[in-house]
């Protein structure tokens, strides 16, 4: 909303404002610029580059293949399915983190934040271990008896959704639980009173309140689980490529850099797609009737 | 008042205990279709957690609730059709003003010709049809408290309920809602419940004011009763000012007693027994310079006399310390200087006389 009658007066201070902004983003725009925008300008030129100028052949053979499109399809198979599951997870255990007060809280936030100090090498590791026919879920699964025989766990699709759920969920969770944190109930209560049901109040003032929340942790999630090397490599590995182990090979295999560069710009296309439709999203609510 | 006429909202025997603390103790209250009853009280006197168990947000242990004689005791809040506008007004920040108007009408999935002519009534209510298409973010603090109220009103609620709904306005701000409020509620007649520990706002806005303390409700009765006839010590401490004096009852006969204090012997109505520990004290109102103000005077020292415009209130220091408050007019507080002796007498029929409450351990 501007307001006209304030707009003069208000125009040196915002100049001052932004400019104390820019001041104030300057350190990390330096580190950005020296190590993520150079190198990615690297990277750019690399994936152009052929025997006689710049090319574009080098995309026109990773989405000129089915077999390559199928690949790329895969991480964004796994994404999504990361994304969804880790969703469905996440945005409750958002709110129960929320929700609990004291001792308990502490604990809950606690288990969320140290297994980000484990390395995701540790974890994927301990996933194939879990996973693996004489690991600990098959020999539980037989001591039930569930089965007689060690079924095939590790190197499947389920391993590595189930991995990577677990991997990313705190970067789910996280976001969401900041925005649940500062949720004030009363909301919910002043629905009720307006005639809305639990279910009602939820889906017209809870969701849209934790939206951002929601959005910021799915373009979290998604961008990284898109990106994932070491859980794929570790949980189904040569059954099931995806672009990260597609670059890997371009690059360590094939000595192909130039194709590897290309690989990983559409990565970088598709990540930054989804972040961009994502923020779109996200951008604070404001006033719908 | 009641009067005969039945009751609109009946609240009857209601206990809420949390954990070991007993909030809410058997307490009764009756209102009347279109009156306003304001809950007032200290902080823990459980007056919001009676509003809330009227609204439905809280389950009492034991006792009723009917609206309309519709036993509301269980059911949920949605299914109440009851109002409450919050203290900190609880509007949803994710909708514009014409948006949270809306909301119980939407929920109530109302054609949207009817939505839109319930809001605009509702806006115009409270003179903000203007602000309709702004965010609440945009709103000052007294425009968000209006569109609360618009919020409520919008579905036509059997009952409105206000939890100290003004307490977050500056003053000046404070009392025009009120009146405005009055001029709102009259004008629908709406049958409300305002809950506050404010007692100015209390003998403003209100047809008949429940004193509550510790759970239970002292006196419910009209402003004016309440402020000339408490029922108990804590009403006459809690609304108004007065001048209280401790002493032990001399004799009782006929619904009089003398009461034998320090300061002197007072005449009051009561039926305390001789021997009885009793507090006597009346308003500062009843009070006059000299002796013909009533059968019952005192002697002192003044110490303070403040100038309040057309009435001036002395402090009086009699024996023993005890302090008399007197609100006497101009003409009769021109003479007056501080440390002056002074004579102060007031009527038998403005003396109060309750048990003195028992001496802490």
């Amino acid at each position: 909303m501007t307001t006209p009658t304030a707009a003069p007066r208000r125009v040196p201070k915002l100049g001052r404002e932004r400019l104390a902004a820019v001041g104030f983003a300057l350190p990390a725009l330096v580190v950005l610029m020296a190590l993520f925008v150079a190198p990615l300008a690297v990277l750019f030129a690399a994936s152009m580059r052929g025997p006689d100028g710049p090319t574009l052949d080098h995309y026109g053979r990773l989405l000129g293949s089915a077999t390559y499109l199928g690949v790329i399809w895969n991480s964004v198979k796994l994404a999504l399915e990361t994304t969804t599951i880790a969703l469905i997870v996440g945005y409750p255990a958002a709110f129960a983190i929320g929700r609990a007060r004291g001792a308990l809280r502490s604990l809950l936030l606690a288990s969320l934040f140290l297994p980000l100090a484990a390395s995701v090498i540790v974890k994927a590791f301990a996933w194939t271990i879990l996973l693996r026919s004489d690991g600990l879920v098959n020999l539980a699964m037989m001591a039930l008896g569930l089965t007689q025989a060690p079924v095939r766990l590790i190197f499947t699709e389920t391993a590595l959704i189930a991995g990577s759920v677990n991997i990313f969920l705190p970067y789910m969770i996280l976001p969401i639980y900041t925005v649940v944190a500062q949720f004030d109930r009363r909301l919910v209560e002043a629905a009720a009173t307006l005639g809305a049901s639990p279910v009602e109040a939820f889906l017209r003032v809870v969701v849209p309140l934790t939206l951002p929340g929601v959005i910021a942790g799915v373009a979290l999630v998604f961008s990284l689980s898109v990106s994932a090397y070491v859980v794929p490599t570790l949980l189904i590995g040569e059954r099931y490529q995806t672009l990260t182990t597609l670059i890997a090979k371009a690059y360590l295999l094939a000595q192909q850099p130039e194709f590897g560069a290309a690989a990983g710009v559409v990565l970088l296309l598709i990540a930054v797609v989804v972040v961009t439709l994502s923020a779109r999203f996200g951008r604070p609510v404001r006033g719908r009737s | 008042m009641i009067d005969g006429t039945a009751a609109h909202l009946v609240v009857s025997g209601i206990t809420k205990r949390f954990a070991a603390l007993t909030v809410l103790d058997r307490v009764d209250l009756a209102i009347a279709r279109g009156e306003l009853v304001t809950l007032l009280g200290p902080s823990g006197c459980g007056k919001t957690t009676l509003l809330r168990l009227v609204a439905g947000l809280t389950l009492p242990d034991n006792g009723h609730i009917t609206i309309a004689g519709r036993d509301l005791t269980k059911v949920p809040p949605h299914r109440r059709n009851v109002g409450v506008v919050f203290q900190s007004y609880a509007l949803f920040p994710h909708l514009t003003v014409a948006g949270n108007v809306a909301f119980g009408l939407n929920v109530r999935r109302r054609p949207k010709s009817e939505v839109a002519a319930a809001v605009h009534r509702a806006l115009q209510l409270v003179h903000l049809e203007h602000l309709a298409e702004r965010p609440i973010a945009a709103l000052s603090g007294g425009q968000q408290q209006r569109i609360a109220l618009a919020r409520a009103l919008a579905v036509e609620p059997d009952v409105l309920l206000f939890d100290e709904a003004l307490s977050a306005l500056d003053r000046n701000l404070r009392e025009e809602m009120q009146i405005e409020l009055r001029r709102i509620l009259r004008e629908i007649g709406a049958t409300a419940i305002f809950v506050t520990h404010d007692q100015d706002e209390a003998l403003t806005m209100s047809d008949r004011i429940a004193v509550m303390n510790h759970g239970r409700i002292e006196q419910c009765a009209r402003p004016r009763e309440i402020y000339t006839r408490p029922a108990s010590l804590f009403t006459l401490q809690f609304v108004g000012l007065s001048s209280r004096i401790a002493g032990t009852v001399a004799a009782s006969d006929n619904g009089r007693i003398q009461v034998e204090t320090p300061v002197g012997r007072f005449e009051a109505a009561g039926t305390l027994a001789p021997g009885d520990r009793a507090i006597v004290a009346t308003r500062p109102e009843y009070l006059r310079v000299g002796s013909d103000g009533g059968g019952n005077t005192a002697t002192g020292t003044i110490r303070t006399i403040v100038y309040q415009g057309s009435r001036c209130l002395v402090d009086v220091e009699a024996a023993s310390g005890q302090s008399l408050l007197a609100s006497l007019s101009g003409d009769q507080a021109a003479d007056l200087s501080t440390g002056a002796p002074i004579r102060l007498s007031w009527p038998v029929t403005e003396t109060f006389a309750f048990p003195a409450p028992e001496a802490r351990p």
